[in-house]
């Protein structure tokens, strides 16, 4: 077959209109802060809503930097260390739970692979969008952080000018590092396997980020004052943080020369990870972006026997508990999610480690002051976490990217959203709470050698069915009904916080009744407000009738 | 203008397009048709440069695929059957940013989009004030209409382009074509509506399992095997001949 020479006349100069680059960054950035769907919306409310949704989580951001505060007679180092662990721990959970979401749309590919665009700048204008709102987030966490550095002994004016600049990098750092492990996913692995080893890896990714993050802090504090970079320490220098905390003190601090190494370690490491995520592979991008775009499923080899789900849904306690049949596909749906969907599992496994890291923390805490010795503050704490499992998978598991689906829950013939409610709770409880539960157990006795500690779980145990029916109050969270732009609402913090402080509150009361010699009586008392609650709550439930669509 | 050479695609050991060769000149409107599953897609996402070929080669205006893409995409307009588009942009933030990618400059891009505007019976008020996230099926799929022809490219690729349209758009939209056509550029139409298609196009393409099963003008092709119409001719050569059996025994299952 012959190739006939070009024949068109030569597309419109570029050089009229605005720069590919930078029409390529309004569009990303004014999607990030809108979000990818909308239904009903007029233009004029749209930006205005998730305008002052980010305005009030970059408050919060702030509020939360304060803690900086706690370090104000410590060395330059060890603030350095605090802001970059929280630092390293919101930007790595921000990018890893929206760099899939940024990068590879699927839908996206129908809109924008076969205009003319190179897939270098295309990757570009979406890595400037997620740099540019991470350093917004890191902006607000170390308002406060930023001058606490200059009153901090060895500090000096300098360290604003060090911590930015170092805050930038970890932002590049960690956008890079998402990115990379992304495109070494596209390298080395099949189409087929593709999404599934991506959730798994940014699964990974994001509760390594959270465990490292809030391991760091621990360390340095427990230390004394000041954990030097020496032949003695070493280790520090493989945490990430530490890297970036070297940085501002050796440009504002104690300018040691172990600082300047791991200074040096931070400029090294991040030109790095820039150089092979959009260098070296960013030819890569496209391959991937064309491969999420093949709509062929792998082949499913012939099954024997029946589905794994079909017998535990046979199962005595389970057929008993899902004998409605609305509840039981409920229950179906969200645990398909739940084990499958990458962005439903993006949200809940690393958005749920920083809830889980903090009471095994504790726990060990409590390990140290020896098992006779300790006042059972870290079990009581894993207590009061248990409730806010439930509470925060459901209060996550109401946004999917198909959330438009969920039309088809209004059109079956039922009252209101009761049945499917229940259903997702229950999934919610024998896939994430129950799992967890187990986990809590065994390191209390693990850790305290004695099973009396486990009966301080119990004040948590007694409460976990009202607050897993907390987020369902009035038909709210219904499964999989929201678009995933509403998750981003600084008001949902605010649900969980309140939702933490009465948790607290009971564990705290459990464990003065312990000590005081009253738990029986205080259990009891707390058993029988928990099934008043719990009825007016499934009443409550019951009634609700189906909100008004926009 | 456009021409495939013993193009394939596989996805894995699956041959979703096998071998497809064929050429298409200057001011042609081809149906391109076959039945679900059939390859058409995949083709059209291979000519669009949206998915690398497995072998095989493509040329569009003398441009080829692989080593010349973004040339390429510079000169095809495509509407893909997804009509997917940015939600929570509207109609003319979308179409203004569309325009910029083809690097048209904002004041001819306005004009031409009041051009479209006009002939699609589209308000202003609607195009700016709502997002397309708002916008009814068929006011979505005039929008992606809008952004493949934008630009002005000589080839387009339509893949189920009148699915959501009102009747009087889409006789808008199939005299639109008609004309395109006769001012030379290339129209590639992928539809299951065959009436349509054997009214359009003067050429016709059918494809099944990735293979090329005929290639000629509609009335010709119906004339060669007897069959009276296109539709007929299309389940004759893919397999459809019981379906209208099979679909009266089904029928008979919903009697209570």
């Amino acid at each position: 077959m012959m190739t006939p020479a070009p024949t068109t006349s030569p597309p419109p100069l570029p050089a009229a209109a605005a720069p590919l680059d930078k029409t390529l960054r309004r569009l990303f950035l004014t999607l990030f802060l809108r979000g990818r769907s909308a239904r009903g919306l007029k233009r004029a409310t749209a930006p205005k809503s998730v305008g002052q949704k980010l305005a009030l989580a970059l408050f919060f951001y702030a509020l939360f930097g304060c803690m900086a505060l706690a370090f104000v007679h410590q060395p330059v180092f060890a603030l350095a260390v605090y802001l970059h662990a929280m630092t390293f721990l919101f930007l790595g959970m921000f990018v890893a739970s929206s760099a899939g979401e940024v990068l590879f749309n699927k839908e996206e590919a129908d809109i924008l692979l076969h205009r003319p665009i190179q897939p270098r700048i295309l990757l570009w204008a979406k890595i400037r969008v997620l740099v540019e709102v991470s350093l917004w987030l890191a902006g607000a966490l170390n308002l406060v952080g930023l001058f606490v550095g200059i009153a901090a002994p060895q500090g000096n004016g300098l360290f604003p000018l060090a911590h930015a600049l170092s805050t930038t990098l970890e932002a590049l750092f960690c956008t890079g590092c998402v990115v990379l492990t992304y495109q070494l996913c596209l390298r080395w692995f099949g189409r087929s396997r593709l999404e599934g080893l991506m959730t798994t890896v940014q699964v990974l990714v994001s509760v390594a980020v959270v465990l490292g993050s809030q391991i760091l802090p621990q360390i340095v504090l427990r230390s004394g004052k000041y954990v030097p970079f020496g032949k003695a320490s070493w280790q520090i220098a493989l945490l990430p943080p530490a890297w970036f905390a070297g940085f501002d003190d050796a440009l504002a601090g104690t300018m040691a020369p172990g600082s300047w190494l791991l200074a040096a370690c931070a400029i090294l490491a991040t030109g790095l990870v820039l150089w092979s995520a959009f260098g070296k592979l960013a030819g890569d991008y496209e391959t991937g972006l064309q491969r999420l775009g093949e709509n062929v499923s792998p082949r499913v080899p012939p099954r024997r026997g029946r589905r794994w789900m079909d017998v535990f849904l046979g199962l005595p306690p389970l057929r008993w508990w899902l004998r409605d049949p609305v509840s039981r596909a409920a229950f179906r749906l969200t645990a398909a999610y739940l084990l499958r969907d990458r962005d439903v599992k993006l949200r809940i496994y690393p958005g749920m480690a920083p809830i889980l890291v903090l009471p095994v923390v504790f726990m060990i805490q409590d390990q140290g002051r020896g098992g006779t010795g300790s006042n059972g503050f870290g079990v009581a704490f894993a207590s009061a976490y248990l409730g806010m499992v439930p509470l925060f998978a459901l209060n996550l598991l109401q946004y999917s990217q198909q959330w438009q689906a969920s039309d088809i829950f209004r059109a079956a013939p039922l009252w209101g959203p009761a049945a499917l409610c229940h259903g997702a709770r229950r999934a919610v409880l024998c896939f994430l709470t129950f799992p967890i539960v187990v986990i809590f157990a065994l390191l209390i006795w693990l850790t305290h050698h004695e099973s009396t500690q486990l009966l301080l779980l119990l004040p948590g145990l007694i409460a976990l069915p009202v607050f897993a029916l907390v987020p369902n109050l009035g038909g709210k969270a219904l499964p999989l009904s929201l678009p995933t732009e509403e998750a981003k609402a600084a008001g949902r913090g605010l649900n969980m916080i309140g939702g933490m402080f009465v948790a607290m509150a009971v564990s705290g009361v459990g464990v003065w009744s312990w000590s005081g010699g009253w738990f029986w009586w205080f259990s009891a008392g707390e058993a029988i407000l928990a099934v008043g609650v719990y009825v007016m709550l499934r009443r409550s439930l019951a009634r609700a009738r189906w909100s008004a669509l926009e | 203008m456009v021409s495939l050479d013993h193009l394939t695609k596989n996805f894995g050991a699956q041959i979703a397009v096998d071998a497809l060769s064929f050429d298409i000149p200057a001011g042609q409107i081809v149906g391109f048709l076959g039945p679900n599953g059939a390859g058409k897609s995949t083709t059209l996402k291979m000519l669009t440069g949206m998915l690398a070929p497995t072998s095989g080669r493509a040329t569009v205006c003398g441009f080829d695929l692989q080593r010349d893409p973004i040339e390429v995409k510079r000169r095809v307009g495509f509407v893909p059957e997804s009509g997917a588009v940015f939600e929570s942009l509207s109609g003319l933030e979308y179409l203004e940013m569309v325009a910029a990618l083809y690097g048209i400059e904002p004041n001819a891009a306005r004009d031409r989009i009041a051009q479209f505007i006009a002939f699609f019976d589209l308000s202003f008020a609607t195009l700016t004030d709502k997002l397309l996230g708002a916008y009814s099926k068929g006011m979505r799929r005039k929008v992606v209409i809008t952004a493949a022809l934008l630009h002005n490219p000589p080839v387009v690729f339509f893949d189920e382009p009148l699915d959501g349209l009102d009747a009087n758009a889409a006789v808008g939209f199939k005299t639109l074509i008609q004309t395109l056509a006769r001012e030379g550029k290339t129209i590639v139409y992928s539809s299951h509506i065959l009436d349509v298609v054997e009214r359009v196009c003067d050429r016709v393409l059918i494809i099944d399992k990735g293979k090329l099963l005929l290639d000629g003008k509609p009335d010709e092709l119906v004339a060669a095997h007897s069959s009276g119409t296109l539709e007929k001719l299309f389940t004759q050569l893919t397999g459809g001949g019981e379906l209208e059996r099979r679909a009266e025994d089904f029928a008979k299952t919903f009697r209570p």
